[in-house]
């Protein structure tokens, strides 16, 4: 176990160091001035400017410029936004914004993840029957739905024409709240649009993955022991076919993670929810590349480590795996 | 003719029909499937709209042809849009861009991971290693953001949607190759192959490339599926080409115009039915090949 650990975080730190590599180049290649990216820009004070071309070294050779930018970076120096004037990338991505992305994405792939089980389980377990049928359709039409367009549709249907559900936004503007509790209300009002598209464009993903993987353990030895001992449908299916098909979802979370940045994206953007997907919308928009290149960096920490933390569950529940 | 000329154009003739037999021997298996059928039947229909659009669309699509936001009537199938241009039309011309976008895009895709794959997976050793290191790379990494965040860098415009989806989509395929070619080198036919002293260029083109092939091409399909989907998240988020302007632009353009909170629904429904459609069809077809070409699947 800890000979794969150590192997399994080397090669996570080779992936960020990697990433970490790409993103200092890719912000380099721009055509015209390669400073452009990191300071040159009008909506930068010039006094800030000099703080900044000295602290990145722009004015030296490029592996100098490399060598600082790791630096500046372990030490948390992501550089300065343009389009907030100089305020530093570092606080405008670890704020409210994190904070109500993490809410919005942890709470609609625990959902999706949960309705996916268990969905998956009994349409494997029902196969081919009326259920299978409408709920393999119900992901295929789900995944082959754009997640910007899913959300239009529940803006115009329930925004619109039903008015039960606000249109954009986090929370009513120019509101006072009198205690928590309303605030609360609020902003989980505001979040259930984005939540339903969310939750469903990912229903259909881990549905099908959890249906394929339960037919490949009914398939399975153990199943039939299982049968033998004469248990009960109940008991095969949710003790030992269920337990059993639920490992291969722990690296489908991962890869999800990847995913859910890209859904945020577009999500975030149709219903302005204010977030790190509609910052990033904002930051291409507004062209402000160094919040861009902050955002890049987190972004490749955060998937990093969830795939490293899945490896190592992945290895504590399931003894067999060793690479 | 020399004799060895005349021999070496009946190898290429067997050859020839040996592939027709197959194709052959696939499409009989694949006409069995219903979806793949349906799905054959989606993709050709869009084709045939994409390539005779400018005599089916009864507006020219950037013209100004009535007041802005009409209903849907009978002169105008889906309304107009904010500056009163035919929606019907522009659906049927962005046909032609999301199509285009998706073939090329997945095409190049293709093309980059195979090469990858191959060479990672035939080669072996440190260049496996450099390769494979850059492909989890890509393949972890976000792509949509990513995606945003070069098209920021490149600019707005077509050519550099493909270019932007082609460089960051081709990991899955380069995977793919990569385990079938590793799988391959070990059998004896190129071990054999080999030892009658044959150039790694020849091993590869003649006996793993043909053997990898029907995977990339299910594979394909997925590829062509995420371009098509890439590309209009792409160009819904403002980075299409007003003068191209392909199913996720016209949803752009419904965006901006507040479609959604004015209840204009026949300006935003027909544009992602569509996209809808064309990436199930893709999907579908690749099901269907997917279940011929793998036959532990037909078995469960």
């Amino acid at each position: 176990m800890r000979d794969y650990l150590i192997k399994r975080g080397a090669s996570a730190l080779v992936t960020l160091g990697l990433a970490i590599v790409l993103n200092f180049f890719l912000f380099r290649i721009m055509p015209g001035d390669p400073t452009r990216t990191v300071t040159g820009d009008f909506r930068i004070t010039p006094e800030v400017r000099q703080a900044l071309v000295h602290q990145f070294g722009l004015d030296q050779p490029l592996w100098v410029q490399f060598v600082l930018y790791v630096k500046n970076l372990l030490m948390g120096n992501l550089g300065v936004s343009f389009q907030y004037r100089g305020t530093a990338v570092i606080s405008i991505i670890f704020g409210r914004r994190l904070f109500n992305t993490f809410i919005l994405m942890g709470s609609s792939i625990t959902v999706a993840l949960i309705i996916g089980i268990v969905v998956g389980t009994i349409a494997a377990w029902k196969r081919e029957s009326k259920f299978d049928v409408s709920t393999v359709i119900f992901s295929l039409v789900t995944y082959s739905m754009p997640v910007f367009w899913l959300g239009m549709l529940i803006i115009l249907i329930f925004g619109y024409y039903l008015g039960s559900i606000p249109i954009a936004g986090t929370m009513t503007v120019g509101i006072t709240y009198s205690n928590v509790l309303e605030y609360a209300a609020d902003y989980l009002h505001h979040m259930t649009g984005p939540f339903v598209t969310l939750t469903i464009s990912f229903i259909g993903y881990y549905f099908i993955i959890m249906r394929d993987s339960i037919l490949d353990v009914f398939t399975e030895d153990y199943m039939l022991t299982a049968k033998a001992k004469g248990l009960s449908n109940r008991k095969i299916l949710f003790r030992h076919a269920m337990r059993n098909a639920t490992l291969p979802m722990v690296s489908v979370i991962a890869i999800e993670v990847t995913y859910l940045f890209g859904g945020a994206t577009m999500t975030e953007t149709v219903f302005s929810w204010y977030g790190i997907g509609r910052l990033i919308y904002e930051a291409v928009v507004m062209a402000d590349f160094p919040v861009l290149q902050g955002v890049f960096v987190v972004m490749a920490v955060v998937v990093i480590t969830a795939n490293f933390c899945a490896d190592i569950v992945y290895a504590l529940l399931d003894p067999r795996i060793r690479y | 003719m020399t004799a060895q000329e005349q021999a070496a154009l009946q190898v290429k003739e067997d050859r020839f029909w040996i592939y027709r037999r197959r194709l052959g021997d696939f499409w009989k298996l694949y006409r069995q499937s219903s979806l793949g059928k349906l799905g054959l039947g989606i993709v050709l229909f869009f084709v045939v709209v994409a390539l005779v659009a400018p005599w089916i669309a009864p507006y020219d699509p950037f013209a100004f042809v009535g007041d802005p936001f009409l209903k849907p009537s009978l002169a105008h199938v889906f309304g107009t849009d904010q500056v009163g241009r035919d929606i019907f039309s522009r659906v049927i011309f962005g046909t032609r861009i999301s199509l285009l976008v998706g073939l090329v895009a997945s095409g190049i895709t293709i093309v980059i991971g195979s090469v990858i794959g191959l060479v990672s997976g035939y080669l072996g050793g440190w260049p496996d290693n450099v390769l494979m290191r850059i492909t989890d790379l890509f393949l972890i990494l976000p792509s949509l953001p990513l995606m945003l965040i070069m098209a920021a860098i490149l600019g707005k415009g077509i050519t550099n949607i493909i270019i932007v989806i082609a460089v960051l989509d081709w990991t899955a395929t380069a995977r793919m190759v990569r385990s079938q070619t590793l799988s391959l080198k070990e059998r004896p036919f190129t071990e054999a192959s080999r030892a009658i002293g044959s150039t790694d260029l020849h091993t590869i083109a003649r006996h793993i490339v043909p053997n990898v092939f029907p995977l990339v091409f299910a594979n394909g399909m997925i590829a062509i599926v995420d371009a098509i989907l890439s590309e209009a998240g792409l160009s819904f988020l403002g980075f299409g080409d007003p003068s191209a302007p392909s199913w996720g632009m016209v949803l752009h353009f419904a965006d901006t115009a507040g479609a959604t909170v004015n209840g204009y629904w026949w300006y935003i429904v027909p544009p992602g039915i569509c996209i809808m459609l064309l990436v199930m069809g893709f999907a579908f077809i690749s099901y269907s090949t997917d279940q011929i070409l793998n036959p532990r699947l037909r078995r469960r």
